[in-house]
């Protein structure tokens, strides 16, 4: 095996207790449970009184819940894997001592957790084109999607190597990763918030994933979102990989 | 082969491993004897780069633990104490993705011949959460075995084992030795290190107290112990030089007197004070 297919291996460990778990109906029924109650009682329910002055509630909410399902997704895979792997099952500490590159490590981690990401977001795009005629998949979205992914599963990786426990992990997504669910333009707009509220919204990786996702083509606006998600996704993936470099006991 | 220079760790000030120097010469099978809390699991760790040294140096095989390099673990196998297989994988699955860590040739044909040194071709589609403690053991040193490595670092190998599966452990062991591995081994088992170890190095407190072979280490306390039961039913013992000496020893004791050969947890008595446990 070459020296650039070093990360596979780690790819490979990931995808076969993956696919254990996958035929398994609670898995199934946790990725999809999630997306499906904020569409069934926001885009349903509450949503049919929500004016976002940008076509019809549902099909301004479906790109936002694909959103946020890759973002959680994404991130919780990967950060609860990598501290469980790291403090009980030890299973980490293999990697740290084969000949392969740290950067190796974080690339197969990265994109397993990817996968995880885009396997939550592909149930929710199902849902949203059973509920919504007007809901549509163009290069963008895609592209979007698959930077969410990769950025989330980078941040995943930092709280997975900072954690002291696992009870940690989960402190981290409720400052997070649940604030961000709700306050980046998943639901509702955030452009006519007040200044302070919208200023903090807009340093969240989730509000420029929310904005670029939406857009059927990269204008002005889009294309700042996707410098501040390229920039996000650049800090994030080296500061992962400098945190398995220093790895110590 | 490796060569260690007052290496010391530290956890929350407190010195788990304490200026300890030693060196070992290839092919050789060196144990690390110790209580729990000895330090020597953090020696093991230091020496496979899971943990940095706070002072000191060491080599194995000439590269630095420092640099935490790929040519070191190259040239490791590391089977540690805690078990660190993937239990919803199945033993081939386990040696898959560490062979491909590792990079080996032949992967599968390799993989079939560990498997086969172990015993457990047969439960090579098993997950390995259905195996019993013994084969998970087992697994874990022919994992380590794997990539044929030219220095084998084997944390606690046999713990928790019944005395067959040991017994098998202990024949692998010295196959390896065999081959020219160098192996670095730490056990509080007296037998599992008077059995396998060339040489021996006793920890107490993170600091290196005693390293010699075993015979020699019994011998500088004296090679025959007389022991007897007090009248409050306490285990007295009396090391001896010679087997005079203990006959002696023992015609002044009134009953149930016994004259047995020294072990190396005498050598850790008398040394430290302390029992291995």
């Amino acid at each position: 095996m070459s020296k650039a297919l070093e990360w596979y291996p780690i790819y490979l460990r990931e995808m076969l207790l993956f696919r254990r778990k996958l035929f398994k109906l609670g898995y199934l029924f946790s990725a999809m449970v999630i997306p499906i109650i904020y569409l069934v009682a926001f885009g349903l329910g509450l949503g049919r009184s929500v004016q976002t002055g940008r076509g019809a509630y549902l099909d301004y909410l479906i790109p936002g819940l694909v959103a946020m399902s890759s973002m959680s997704n994404s991130y919780a895979w990967v950060a609860s894997a990598l501290n469980l792997n790291r403090l009980y099952f030890k299973t980490f500490q293999l990697f740290v001592q084969a000949p392969i590159r740290p950067s190796s490590i974080m690339v197969g981690e990265v994109l397993a957790g990817m996968t995880k990401g885009l396997f939550a977001s592909f149930l929710t795009i199902v849902a949203g084109f059973v509920i919504s005629t007007h809901f549509t998949v163009t290069p963008l979205f895609v592209a979007t999607l698959l930077l969410n992914c990769f950025l989330f599963a980078c941040l995943g990786i930092i709280t997975g190597m900072l954690s002291k426990s696992h009870e940690d992990t989960a402190t981290y997504s409720n400052f997070f990763i649940l604030p961000m669910s709700f306050f980046s333009g998943t639901f509702f707009p955030v452009d006519k918030a007040p200044l302070l509220i919208k200023s903090i919204i807009y340093i969240m990786p989730l509000t420029h994933t929310n904005i670029l996702i939406r857009k059927t083509s990269l204008d002005q606006e889009g294309l700042l979102s996707l410098v501040v998600l390229l920039v996000y996704a650049v800090v994030f993936f080296l500061y992962g990989s400098q945190l398995i470099k220093k790895y110590n006991e | 082969m490796i060569r260690v220079i007052d290496l010391t760790k530290t956890y929350n000030g407190i010195k788990a491993v304490d200026a300890v120097t030693f060196t070992l010469e290839r092919g050789e099978v060196f144990g690390l004897l110790g209580p729990n809390g000895a330090g020597k699991t953090t020696m093991i760790k230091m020496l496979t780069a899971l943990a940095k040294p706070d002072g000191g140096s060491c080599t194995v095989a000439g590269f630095d633990v420092r640099r935490n390099g790929p040519e070191l673990k190259k040239i490791m196998g590391v089977m540690p104490q805690e078990n660190n297989l993937d239990r919803e994988l199945t033993a081939h699955e386990n040696l898959l993705i560490y062979g491909m860590l590792h990079r080996v040739d032949s992967l599968r044909v390799r993989i079939c011949e560990t498997l086969d040194m172990v015993g457990l071709s047969e439960r090579k589609d098993s997950v390995v959460s259905h195996f019993s403690g013994g084969m998970q053991r087992r697994l874990l040193l022919a994992r380590a075995l794997m990539t044929r490595p030219a220095v084998l670092f084997l944390d606690e190998p046999s713990i928790g084992l019944d005395p067959q599966i040991r017994r098998q452990m202990w024949d692998i062991i010295r196959k390896a030795k065999l081959d020219g591995r160098t192996v670095i081994m730490t056990t509080h088992y007296i037998e599992e290190a008077e059995a396998l170890c060339d040489r021996v190095a006793i920890l107490s407190k993170g600091k290196l107290i005693a390293l010699d072979s075993p015979d020699n280490l019994k011998a500088r306390i004296g090679e025959y112990v007389v022991e007897h039961v007090d009248e409050e039913g306490r285990l007295m013992q009396q090391i001896c030089p010679s087997r005079e000496e203990a006959q002696i020893g023992a015609s002044l004791c009134e009953n149930n007197v016994t004259i047995r050969k020294s072990n190396l947890e005498d050598v850790f008595i008398k040394l430290t004070g302390e029992r291995l446990e």
